[in-house]
């Protein structure tokens, strides 16, 4: 297949690693034999997001955050448009937020998100920095990740991790974290969370085919290092959820 | 105050006997005079230091510099930067009427914490090192950070700062006493900001886009935002020629020294150090006569053999890709054929965190290089780093994964005599340097 990727603003929307999301999906995808192009999107710049096949956004401050929003705001029907056709989309970190319907930042300034979902974000003076380790009900393997946010997020019906063990979810320690609803993935887990968690990126290239209408081979390139640095991260953050 | 001052002094002495840290007496002081630092009669000049990188060694050679002047210099040492640290530091060298003994209190203080500290008080020279992505399982990200940093700055404090840095260049906004330092366009300049992730793409003003004439590492140069006009300031203090591959430094036309290590970083540390003592009143002549060829002794460079291997261990912080970046420019300039192990097995020596994004930050591309015949990764997180590997352009004939360090370096001492450099974490370093076949030498 031709799979085009629309990664938004890569160096706004960039803490920690975010672009690798979209490195690794392009290296898995085109190991199962696909070609993969990967268009940027830069604050001002027209996109065409009819037929893409994968949206993504990263995580950034609370101020680069504003920005983005300030622009993304007149992709807002072509997202939700996107979003209810099946579409994949990962909208990781700070990103997440600008799906809900509001944001509110530390000084009580409201800010309209593009509504794809009825969450309200409130942004605080604390910061909430600590490892996450959750279970999702898309498969059976814990998710682990980073937390690095400064917001409680109200609302979410349907949380792409249904529980945590270790960490800071949507609305507080040990709760619910981020939002799944179709083929849209959203959490505020910081970085490269689809190279930390290879089930996850299966998930997403899952979506990915199944909006094309095909099914995720059964035969996949095996990520070794990915894999077993999984493992790794997996085990001490079991670890710690047990010394606690 | 006098109770405060005498718990303090004892708890101090008893620490010492024991080994104990030296923020356990300010706590006990802070809890019997909350406000003691207000209270007790400071020196006639504290100059603060803070920032990313660079505090240490800042602080360090500004003493050294205060110290050759004739200044009595109070410092702390030890590194303890947050307000109980500082309370045990001032009250130590005070007398039991509350007059701290020194010409300057010179402070190395933790970005977050800074305005714990100078709620109390407040320096007359606060000079800020820089301000990016660093630790950041503690400090969310840098604007987080400069919000933090922003309530500890008083007006009556004469500010220090990099010119260079778009993010820390900020606090001169509204304030009045400022003083610039920074880097002319130099030999390692480049035309546009270099590294995996570009910080200094979009204003930290105004986040419109902002355009380079250089820059001299990563985000760091001559940035011009193309709508509120925030930009590189003129620089009072100014590197005007750098010659790393030779190891010198040209401070204002004028004054020329020898780098004993030659690294942009020390550039940059050397430069904001030369700032505030020439605030202070010292004489160029004084300051670079003791900064010449300075070896810093906070030990953050080891030399080492290992076998037939001529080590050298660059300390890089973990969670700070720009130290990462900078140590991996120096592997990468040096020509000989070398090895490099790269080890990342706790991520803080002070807290627990699995946590290594980290690692996309870094640059590792700076390796694909013809003399850099071998990498090796070790440590608890080495699959972390060799998926990281995966994605350069680095040949996998040229990295491999050892995850016991002792076998890495095992491993290095069987083969080979090339030139071997570490690079690693204060977490990490001692897991190497204390193995039995690694033999320290003096720098």
């Amino acid at each position: 297949m031709d799979i085009r990727i629309i990664h938004f603003y890569p160096d706004l929307m960039s803490l920690y690693g975010s672009y690798a999301n979209v490195a690794v999906l392009k290296r898995y995808l085109e190991g199962l034999g696909n070609t993969v192009k990967v268009e940027t999107v830069l604050p001002g710049q027209e996109a065409d997001l009819a037929g893409a096949d994968f949206l993504f956004m990263g995580a950034g401050t609370e101020r680069s955050q504003k920005a983005a929003l300030a622009d993304f705001a007149r992709f807002g029907s072509a997202v939700k448009a996107a979003a209810e056709s099946g579409t994949a989309m990962l909208f990781a970190g700070t990103a997440m937020e600008l799906l809900g319907s509001t944001i509110t930042d530390d000084e009580g300034k409201v800010y309209e998100g593009i509504g794809l979902a009825a969450f309200t974000s409130v942004q605080g003076k604390k910061r909430f920095a600590e490892d996450v380790y959750g279970a999702t009900g898309l498969f059976p393997e814990p998710v682990v990740g980073f937390m690095n946010k400064c917001s409680t997020v109200s609302g979410v019906e349907t949380p792409l991790l249904d529980s945590l063990s270790l960490g800071f979810g949507n609305e507080g320690e040990k709760t619910p974290e981020g939002f799944h609803w179709k083929n849209v993935f959203a959490s505020e887990l910081t970085g490269p969370i689809l190279v930390k968690n290879p089930r996850l990126l299966d998930a997403v290239a899952e979506a990915i085919y199944r909006h094309r209408g095909e099914t995720l081979p059964e035969e996949r390139p095996v990520d070794r290092w990915a894999e077993d640095g999984y493992a790794v991260t997996a085990e001490q953050l079991k670890l710690r959820c047990q010394s606690k | 105050m006098f109770l405060a001052i005498l718990v303090c002094k004892l708890g101090r002495f008893v620490g010492k006997l024991v080994g104990k840290g030296s923020s356990m007496p300010g706590k006990f002081a802070l809890k019997i005079c909350p406000d003691i630092l207000r209270r007790v009669q400071m020196p006639p000049q504290i100059i603060a230091v803070t920032g990313s990188n660079g505090k240490t060694s800042t602080v360090e050679m500004i003493a050294a510099i205060l110290r050759a002047d004739g200044k009595h210099v109070v410092y702390n040492e030890e590194g303890s930067n947050q307000i109980e640290g500082v309370t045990t530091l001032v009250l130590t060298h005070a007398t039991m009427g509350g007059r701290v003994k020194a010409d300057v209190l010179l402070l190395e203080s933790d970005e977050r914490y800074a305005k714990f500290s100078f709620q109390f008080f407040h320096p007359t020279k606060f000079v800020i090192t820089n301000l990016y992505r660093d630790q950041l399982t503690r400090n969310g990200h840098p604007e987080w950070v400069y919000d933090a940093i922003l309530p500890a700055i008083h007006p009556e404090t004469e500010l220090i700062l990099n010119a260079d840095d778009p993010l820390s260049s900020c606090f001169a906004v509204g304030h009045d006493k400022v003083k610039w330092f920074g880097l002319d366009k130099c030999s390692v300049s480049a035309d546009a900001p270099t590294g995996v992730y570009h910080d200094g793409a979009y204003c930290p003003v105004c986040k419109a886009p902002m355009v380079y004439d250089y820059a001299h590492y990563n985000h760091i140069g001559a940035y011009r935002c193309t709508k509120c006009g925030h930009a590189k300031p003129a620089t009072d203090y100014t590197a005007t020629g750098v010659d790393l591959e030779n190891g010198t430094l040209t401070i204002d036309g004028d004054v020329t020294i020898q780098l004993a290590f030659r690294s942009i970083y020390n550039v940059y540390n050397i430069l904001a150090a030369y700032a505030a003592c020439r605030e202070c009143g010292v004489a160029p002549e004084t300051a670079s006569g003791v900064i010449n060829n300075y070896i810093l002794k906070n030990g953050r460079m080891q030399k080492f053999t290992l076998g037939r291997h001529h080590g050298t261990l660059l300390t890089s912080k973990h969670e700070n890709s720009i130290a990462y970046d900078t140590n991996l420019r120096y592997v990468a300039s040096t020509k000989a054929d070398c090895a490099v192990l790269i080890i990342v097995d706790a991520v803080s020596r002070k807290y627990f965190t699995s946590e290594t994004s980290w690692l996309w930050d870094i640059d590792f591309d700076q390796l694909n290089r013809g003399h850099v015949r071998k990498i090796i990764f070790s440590g608890r997180y080495c699959n972390d780093l060799a998926e990281r590997f995966s994605f350069t352009a680095i040949s996998p004939e040229v990295w491999s994964v050892q995850p016991d360090i002792a076998a890495a370096a095992a491993e290095l001492k069987a083969q080979g005599g090339e030139d071997l450099y570490v690079v690693t974490c204060f977490s990490d370093r001692d897991k190497l340097l204390t193995l039995p076949d690694v033999k320290k030498e003096a720098l």
